[in-house]
């Protein structure tokens, strides 16, 4: 029963950063209220009337995309690591770390090359 | 299945030059990210051209001082012996030198995102951006070929392939002129290259299910204990070929060539007529010769089907151009398909290193000429950028003859003529194919010899025999590097042309070994 | 049995081969092009279930990382050209002849 523990605790921990988190927010984030923060949330788009077509969409959409499908994809090799991370002991954890230096440097490009802003 | 895994063991020494090419790449990413804008060409040449050296001197230390490893490296994935050796020189020569046209900021697009004939453009213009990612883009496909060429296993040949292609694809949509044809040239390369990588995968699917590993080696031994005849197997040697066939650019899959080749910035161009050949020719060897040696009885009827139609359409078609990049293209197809010969002169041992040897020179002197080609196209302009119309070339020995003079050798040296270097790679390759049992293919490979250096001649007379149209092209007064580069290929052509020997000779050392697996 | 996977895997293989032939939109041959590799990785699961050891799913792992970097390259690509002429149609792109 006591392997259920370190579950238990994360669990917690989890929690109580999620409630910590969302009762802590009203107070301390900034009031900017406009016509577009009181609509219906569905992706940033407005939900009516609907463009003929589909209509297009702007190309921030697509670079935002982008970002997160090769960032989000890089995390799979992290599970097989995972998987055997005390088995390859420090041998897997430097090249691990090699690993996310790496992705860091495309990420910090991206970053100081203003991918990341929206505007 | 067991449950303990052991870490594995990396030979860094062996890989120092592929670690060495990537870092200068990862840190040519950060320059980006941090430097300011004035600085980046400042910062990037320099670290590009330590990298390639660094990353050469590093195969010398690893010959001469530590002696060339007779065992794979890294887990049996990458192979580091006298073949993989020789080829890396050649890439990295043939890189540095490429390098040298593409320090020449005019062949690029000041700002790729911008439409063409946009305000943007003109504005990216005035103020003199440039994208200096050209150098990180061109270091991760140079580090991808060597990969490719070293790759004992075909998961990593895969992985080496994306990694050279994916920067390719890039670099080739960012011409500074003429930028429709190079978008379009771009697409066509992406659309065309992940399509064969597909086939590539595939193959490699149908080989792991035969042999239920992907070890170059491994796959040799599965070959021992069955029959050749598995359907997974035949169906998987097929489709790898497809994909190995599709970057060397042989025929029936070389469409791709001309167009690419056409419409990419004409240093890129140079970059991927000799250091992408190279590079393919080396994956191509390992995986017919070392994991698929055994099978040559079911590959070899296709490939001498390949290699002479590669050569015949490649000579022929090229007789039917226009344009000069597009005519260096279809030359470098008849040229692989020369190579190719030497591919299916496989026999004993002695055979196979004297082949390999062949190919090794060819490849080096193919390429370093094929470079100094490209460099000569770059300087003669046109208004819209360069004169690419075989019109515009008509005279050009009277207005530029040191010029004219120079490219003319270098086209009787793709012909093969005696006392250039390409006289000796030909030679080199049909006497091993020869005395390998493939003199029909060597036959074919003279005949289509022969009806190449029509079309080499054709260009030479028309460039010294024929009154320079009045409006003619201007020579533009090439910069240092398109200089150096001239130069040094028109060296290196001569040299390996009347002096052959020391080369040859370490083309056989590095052959002698073959591969090891 | 192992084998009904390998014949799906077959058949989204032609799929996505025939698609790229015959579909015009730059994207949608794009599209097809994913599916010849995601056809591949279901071809290296089923062969690791089948020999019983994990390297094919590894590839797998590899092939997908692999399939989300061409995925950014050629959209980059495709969405550049579509926005120079207007159209991604694969026909359209037709300066590069002879």
């Amino acid at each position: 029963m006591e392997l259920y523990v370190p579950i238990l605790v994360l669990a917690v921990l989890a929690a109580g950063f999620a409630v910590f988190s969302v009762t802590i927010a009203p107070f301390t984030g900034p009031k900017r209220w406009n016509r577009a923060k009181l609509d219906a949330y569905e992706c940033g788009i407005d939900p009516t009337p609907q463009p003929v077509g589909g209509g297009r969409f702007p190309l921030k959409y697509m670079i935002t995309a982008m970002l997160f499908i090769v960032f989000d994809i890089e995390i799979i090799f992290l599970y097989p690591w995972a998987v055997a991370f005390d088995q390859l002991g420090v041998f897997g954890l430097v090249e691990m770390v090699l690993f996310i230096v790496t992705v860091l440097v495309a990420y910090a490009y991206v970053w100081r090359r203003k991918g990341l802003d929206w505007d | 299945m067991n449950n303990t895994f052991q870490a594995p063991t990396i030979e860094y020494g062996q890989l120092a030059p592929l670690l060495l090419v990537f870092g200068a790449a990862v840190v040519g990413v950060l320059i980006e990210a941090f430097a300011p804008r004035y600085l980046r060409k400042s910062f990037q040449v320099p670290l590009t051209f330590v990298s390639l050296l660094g990353a050469f001197a590093l195969i010398l230390v690893q010959v001469f001082v530590s002696g060339v490893p007779t065992a794979p490296a890294a887990m049996g994935a990458v192979a580091v012996d006298g073949p993989s050796l020789f080829i890396w020189g050649v890439i990295l020569i043939l890189a540095a030198v490429s390098v040298l046209l593409i320090t020449d900021d005019d062949h690029f697009v000041p700002q790729a995102a911008a439409v063409p004939g946009s305000a943007e453009e003109d504005d990216a213009l005035a103020e003199g951006a440039a994208h200096t990612e050209v150098y990180p883009l061109v270091l991760f496909a140079v580090g991808g070929m060597l990969l490719f060429a070293a790759s004992n296993d075909l998961l990593m040949m895969f992985v080496a392939l994306e990694v050279m292609s994916l920067p390719l694809y890039l670099l080739c949509g960012l011409a500074r002129r003429r930028r429709l044809l190079s978008q379009e040239a771009s697409v066509k390369y992406f659309l065309l290259g992940a399509f064969s990588s597909g086939f590539f995968l595939y193959g490699m699917a149908l080989i792991y299910g035969f042999a239920g590993t992907v070890d170059l080696a491994g796959i040799s031994r599965a070959l021992g204990t069955v029959s050749g005849q598995d359907p997974l197997l035949l169906i998987g040697t097929a489709l790898l070929g497809v994909g190995l066939l599709f970057k060397i650019g042989a025929a029936p899959f070389q469409a791709w060539k001309p167009d690419v080749y056409q419409g990419a910035p004409t240093p890129i161009t140079a970059l991927m007529a000799s250091g992408t050949l190279v590079a393919a020719f080396g994956a191509l060897l390992r995986v017919f010769w070392v994991a698929l040696g055994n099978l040559d009885w079911d590959w070899r009827p296709v490939m001498w089907g390949v290699a002479i139609l590669t050569m015949v359409l490649g000579a022929i078609l090229a007789i039917t151009q226009t344009d000069i990049k597009r005519m260096l293209a279809y030359s470098s197809i008849a040229h692989a398909g020369f190579l190719l010969v030497g591919v299916i002169a496989t026999g004993d041992a002695r055979q196979n290193a004297d082949a390999l040897s062949g190919i090794l020179f060819y490849l080096l002197v193919y390429g370093i000429t094929t470079v100094g080609a490209f460099a000569v196209v770059t300087v003669v302009r046109d208004a819209g950028g360069e004169a690419g119309h075989l019109s515009r070339w008509a005279g050009l020995g009277k207005r530029a003859p040191a010029l004219a003079g120079v490219f003319a050798f270098f086209l009787l040296a793709f012909a093969g003529i005696p006392l250039t270097s390409g006289f000796f790679g030909k030679y080199a390759v049909f006497a091993a194919a020869a005395t390998g049992g493939a003199l029909p293919l060597v036959i074919v490979g003279v005949v289509s010899s022969a009806v190449a250096a029509f079309f080499y001649v054709r260009v030479i007379v028309l460039m010294f025999f024929s009154e320079p149209a009045a409006d003619g092209p201007t020579i533009a007064v090439p910069s240092m590097g398109t200089a150096a580069v001239v130069t040094v290929a028109a060296a290196a052509t001569v040299v390996l042309g009347v002096f052959p020997e020391p080369v040859l000779r370490l083309a056989d050392q590095a052959a002698s070994t073959l591969f090891i697996r | 049995m192992t084998t009904h996977y390998l014949v799906l895997s077959a058949l989204l293989f032609s799929i996505g081969a025939v698609g790229v032939l015959v579909r015009r939109n730059a994207i949608v041959v794009f599209m097809c092009v994913e599916l010849m590799l995601n056809a591949c990785n279901l071809a290296f699961v089923t062969f690791a279930r089948q020999h019983g050891n994990l390297d094919g799913q590894i590839i797998a792992f590899f092939v997908m990382v692999v399939a989300a970097a061409e995925v950014v390259v050629g959209l980059a690509i495709i969405v550049t050209i579509f926005r120079t002429r207007r159209s991604a149609s694969v026909d359209d792109a037709n300066l590069l002849k002879y």
